[in-house]
């Protein structure tokens, strides 16, 4: 008992520490609450609605007409502006002023009403994908839409019962139906997710800053050390994966256990990578600078916004050195989608290897000359 | 450190990207038909270029299963008796279930899965209309009496290195140029005397500005030169502007990333926290750069945020320049506005630099030119 007050004693000692050092106090408490309200600000919107898009009716037609209407109405994008020609169109394009373009060539209602194929074309910007989209979606949409009815109309003025139309027309009904994300908002996609890295970045970071270039701590005050740190994270992942979900309404599903399961691991493994880079590089500006560029191109290797399939096999084990390449989507695994332990036991075992991987090599780094001072 | 540092990020994330398109991405299917027709569907999904069918699973829980294993990123169902509902025109329903919490690779092959599925449909329609006795042709019109052209402009393949690669480096520079910058200020600023020692040997805030920040200059435009390099040669990026005018963009960039990186410098307490402070307003510039979700889809406050840092006027110019092709004027105001940035962290930098020179004695005589100034 008394030996258990000492070592709390300790562990509120080595808190101290963390709260007197006014660069490991803003990396790991005041950055993270900094990061939890402007991270997301541009994300807030979750899903893209009301694209800006300029038309082209050439045939300006009651057709015409209905199908521009059509297309304004959807939420995906919005008709700002009508152009007489592709030239004024495509200024309005430079200037930013709108993201797509449907063109309507003369001739459309004339092609309808002959049975002919009516085409019409539409144009947006490939290199914003989101937006692409949108634009995309909002007219084929429509246009299928609109062509159904033609097509409903031409078939039952030949006589052929209703029912038999509409089976012809579309014998086979496709239903697209997204799961775990079901408004595939952005904000749902890419929070979660963004936060286990930042977990991470400042955890390291915080570490580099207490150890790097120091003395590294022994004994009792070793274990306090990594007592105070993993306490203090625990804290942490439940502020980033429960709380933020809750503020900015993302959906959550995962349950408590599970989420323990995997980021009792990770923060063991982060805090073990921390002393390992701390013992390596004995400059703490040093060990700051490089955590904040790889930042972002660790991102990427976890496979949230580019798929880990697509990243070459070396490259892939090789990043698993690093605990967010196969943390951050077992994080996303269990919290958004409701997976249980079995489901991400790779990835607790990757972390688990990770946390002895970095111990031992923390421990064999602190005996290097410059650890020993 | 400097050199290869950049150069290693963009060699690996020029790997992560290579492949350009998502390829072969696994799905499963949930086959309860088991019929000719079905088999058909499920043989059409693995023969699309985007996706690849890799498991057969007997029940929608087994699917779910895969699902939230990663095992798959998309369950395509077909539901028993489809063959036969289908002859007997009672309209069956096939189920695309994506997985949207991976937007990108969910988004890809649910689209690539229900086209298959629309496919198939529209190739029965066309026997079913042939049936009746509509020649082929006319059949063909009626399936589609409205299609729809779409052209993307610019990116035609909707390649991820042009969309995403091209963005991410300039955005990794950034970090990277800013935070040299705040290395290279913060040597003198939290050193006792430093600033005096520099002022002594620079002779005045100008020259001490450009002294520091030059020599990075240098390396940074050469780093982003030699990424662009890459892109435009090796991954065939398109490339349609003015070599002239992108190049000055890119050296404005540098010199408006360097000169916030020294401010911010100067204004932290010590070179921590300067670093610290500079990776809260830089690491997360990526999103209000507006590549990913647009900034007219954001709030007001994001669109400010957003305006403030050099990334997203030169992520706008990047696009102008390299896939749009925009003419010349199009692109003026957003130089302008990237100017205007570069003009306000420089001019903040030498007040800063002025006045934090000016703390100490040594350059007494320095601060007595303008003492009102010196003040601010």
């Amino acid at each position: 008992m008394i030996k258990l007050r000492h070592f709390l004693a300790e562990v509120f000692g080595v808190i101290r520490t963390l709260l007197a050092d006014d660069s490991a106090k803003s990396t790991m408490i005041v950055g993270i609450l900094i990061y939890s309200v402007l991270y997301p600000q541009p994300y807030v919107g979750e899903v893209l609605r009301d694209v800006p898009v300029v038309v082209i009716d050439q045939d300006n037609s009651t057709a015409s007409r209905t199908l521009v209407r059509e297309i304004d109405v959807t939420d995906l994008v919005d008709v700002t502006m009508s152009a007489p020609d592709m030239k004024t169109a495509r200024d309005a394009f430079y200037r930013r002023d709108v993201y797509g373009i449907v063109v309507i060539p003369a001739g459309f209602e004339a092609d309808i009403l002959a049975s002919h194929p009516a085409p019409v074309a539409a144009y947006s910007d490939g290199s914003y994908l989101l937006i692409y989209s949108n634009v995309m979606r909002a007219v084929a949409t429509v246009a299928g839409t609109m062509g159904a009815q033609v097509n409903y109309a031409r078939l039952t003025a030949q006589g052929i019962d209703d029912s038999t139309a509409r089976t012809m027309l579309s014998p086979v009904t496709v239903t697209d139906i997204s799961v775990f994300n079901p408004q595939g908002g952005y904000a749902s996609y890419v929070i979660p997710a963004a936060f286990v890295l930042i977990l991470q970045q400042t955890l390291l970071m915080g570490i580099g800053l207490l150890h790097a270039g120091r003395r590294p701590p022994t004994g009792r005050r070793l274990w306090a050390t990594i007592a105070a740190y993993f306490g203090l994270y625990m804290i942490w992942v439940a502020f980033t994966q429960m709380l933020i979900p809750y503020l900015y309404s993302i959906p959550r599903t995962g349950d408590l256990v599970t989420l323990f399961l995997i980021a009792v691991p990770f923060i063991c493994a982060c805090i073990a990578m921390g002393f390992a880079i701390a013992m390596a590089i004995p400059w703490r500006e040093g060990v700051v600078f490089l955590l904040v560029v790889i930042g972002m191109p660790l991102f990427f290797l976890s496979g949230i916004s580019w798929p880990v399939e697509m990243i070459p096999d070396h490259l892939r084990t090789i990043s698993l050195l690093v605990p967010s390449s196969s943390a951050i989507s077992a994080f996303v695994a269990v919290d958004q989608m409701g997976a249980s332990a079995q489901d991400v036991a790779k990835a607790i075992q990757t972390q688990i290897v990770l946390v002895v991987v970095y111990s031992a090599l923390a421990v064999v780094l602190s005996r290097l000359p410059h650890n020993r001072r | 450190m400097l050199v290869p540092l950049p150069l290693i990020l963009f060699l690996v994330l020029a790997v992560i990207f290579a492949p350009g398109l998502p390829r072969d991405l696994p799905v499963a299917v949930v086959d309860l038909d088991g019929s000719t027709m079905s088999r058909q569907i499920v043989r059409m999904a693995d023969a699309a270029a985007d996706v690849e069918v890799v498991e057969q699973l007997a029940s929608l829980s087994e699917a779910r299963q895969a699902l939230v294993a990663q095992r798959a990123y998309a369950i395509l169902m077909i539901p028993s008796g489809m063959e036969h509902d289908l002859l007997l025109g009672q309209n069956p329903e096939v189920v695309v279930f994506s997985n949207s919490q991976f937007l990108t690779a969910g988004g890809i092959v649910g689209r690539s899965l229900s086209t298959t599925v629309s496919t198939f449909s529209a190739g029965v329609s066309l026997r079913l209309l042939e049936a009746q006795g509509i020649g082929t042709d006319r059949a063909m019109d009626l399936i589609t009496p409205i299609p729809v052209q779409a052209s993307p402009l610019f990116n035609p393949s909707l390649d991820y290195i042009q969309f995403l690669l091209s963005a991410i480096m300039p955005t990794v520079m950034q970090i990277f140029i800013c935070a040299t910058a705040v290395l290279s200020f913060s040597r003198e600023h939290h050193s006792p005397n430093g600033m005096p020692r520099l002022q002594r040997i620079a002779g005045s805030p100008t020259r001490a500005v450009l002294g520091k920040l030059l020599p990075y200059t240098f390396v940074g435009t050469f780093v982003l030169l030699l990424g662009d390099v890459v892109l435009f040669r090796f991954f065939g990026a398109s490339f349609r502007g003015n070599i002239f005018v992108f190049f000055l963009n890119g050296f404005m960039f540098i010199l408006a990333c360097q000169a916030m990186g020294a401010l911010i410098a100067l204004i932290a307490k010590d070179t921590t926290g300067a670093l610290g402070m500079m990776g809260l307003i830089v690491a997360p510039s990526f999103g209000f750069a507006g590549v990913s979700f647009p900034r007219f889809g954001m709030t007001l406050f994001s669109q400010i945020w957003g305006a403030i840092i050099p990334l997203t006027p030169y992520l706008q110019l990047r696009t102008d320049q390299t896939l749009r092709g925009a003419p010349l004027e199009y692109s003026l105001s957003t130089m302008a506005w990237l100017f205007a940035q570069l003009v306000v962290f420089s001019s903040l930098l030498w007040l800063m630099t002025r006045k934090t020179m000016a703390q100490t004695p040594v350059v007494k005589e320095n601060i007595t030119t303008d003492p009102q100034e010196s003040k601010t």
